[in-house]
């Protein structure tokens, strides 16, 4: 068997070991990360493992295949090229379907005042550059993927990984983020142009703070500025639909997402542009409760 | 003729929730949420130990909930019970 590389990383509550047979995306991802904690004693919950297909695909037009303690059977390898991309895909796979000590909300969510906004919606609603933009504004980053929603508590803790940023959201951000802070441009990849922006530094030193959620947000983008009220069994259903763990906690689940039903307000929000989503924002935000 | 009788799942397997228009049931045996819409929560709630019947749950909902009885009260209560019947949380004793 080949020799693997490896490193390590902590990220909020969770740790990882990302194992490759290739230097490259474990060096990406290093400098990425730079300023996070490595895990104590070396303990991690999940392993990464990006390794070829076949013997020869580690030499011969490299692919990454994306495997670990928990893997899909049909996914698709990416050309070395993408390995970053595969190690961060990997590390989403891992919590996706591994993940048991929060209910896991497909959402970004951003704290200001000690509590925080959670943002949730399907691939191209704009949680996730909404949260980026945010973090520029004063807002504290969380997390732009998964919110973790304490099942004791009712909080959401930090989950504060690389942002993942796509398409138009690129070039958006690299206008208020200092150069330093971005990953390598990932053109054609499955889920379209991809760059990766390291968090600011307080999201970093501050991922073991959570904060009670204040507000839920359902973004979509494209459409006339406009906010809808919406119906408890409407927001039950669609947050189960967000969750990837709702059904393996069982009624550990149930209880945590009906209490953040009835706690937290919830608004549907359309927007076509940031300014007006930060419009928007800060109206609900100042008349919340 | 023998009369079909249904008895609600036991009190300690379910856990409910009321939302605005509709009440979740968690099934804690199956570990499923049921999302249930009026009169099926309504049948639960009347349901009492003894197992009734169809006609009997209906005299009840329409005491309770005080609407007048007709016959269409009784075929909706018998659809909903064949319902929550294949889902688990009724069952079905010989009268």
């Amino acid at each position: 068997m080949q020799p693997m590389h490896q490193i390590l990383l902590k990220i909020g509550p969770a740790a990882f070991r990302i194992a490759s047979a290739w230097r490259q995306p474990l060096e990406q991802l290093e400098a990425l990360y730079r300023d996070y904690p490595v895990p104590p004693d070396d303990l991690v919950d999940f392993t990464v493992r990006l390794e070829p297909g076949k013997p020869w695909r580690r030499h011969i037009r490299p692919s990454v295949h994306i495997g670990g303690d928990f893997w899909l059977p049909d996914a698709a390898p990416l050309p070395l090229s993408q390995g970053l991309l595969a190690g961060e895909m990997g590390m989403n796979l891992q919590m996706a379907l591994g993940w048991r000590r929060h209910l896991l909300l497909h959402a970004s969510s951003v704290e200001r005042d000690g509590e925080a906004l959670v943002m949730t919606g399907l691939s191209g609603s704009g949680k996730s550059t909404l949260s980026a933009m945010l973090a520029q504004k004063g807002w504290r980053f969380m997390g732009d993927e998964f919110a973790l929603l304490s099942i004791d508590s009712g909080d959401i803790e930090p989950f504060p990984r690389l942002i993942s940023l796509k398409n138009q959201a690129i070039g958006a951000m690299e206008e208020v983020a200092s150069a330093e802070r971005f990953g390598p441009e990932m053109r054609g990849t499955p889920k379209g142009d991809i760059r990766h922006l390291v968090p600011p530094k307080s999201a970093i030193d501050r991922m073991e703070e959570p904060a009670r959620p204040a507000l839920l947000l359902f973004p979509r983008f494209g459409h006339a500025p406009a906010l809808r009220d919406m119906g408890q069994s409407e927001i039950f259903v669609r947050l189960t639909q967000a969750s990837t763990n709702y059904v393996a906690l069982g009624e550990a689940g149930f209880c945590a997402l009906t209490r953040f039903v009835d706690q937290v307000p919830a608004r549907a929000m359309d927007y076509q542009s940031i300014e007006q989503a930060e419009e928007l924002i800060e109206s609900l935000w100042s008349e919340r409760r | 003729m023998m009369t079909i009788k249904y008895r609600p799942a036991p009190e300690q397997d379910l856990i409910w929730h009321p939302l605005d228009s509709m009440t979740l049931l968690f099934h804690r045996p199956s570990g499923i949420t049921h999302m249930l819409a009026e009169p099926a929560p309504a049948i639960l709630q009347v349901m009492a130990d003894a197992p009734l019947s169809a006609a009997e749950i209906a005299v009840r909902l329409t005491s309770a909930f005080d609407i007048d009885p007709d016959l269409e009260t009784e075929t909706i209560v018998q659809a909903r019970l064949a319902e929550l019947f294949d889902l688990g949380l009724v069952d079905r004793v010989p009268g």
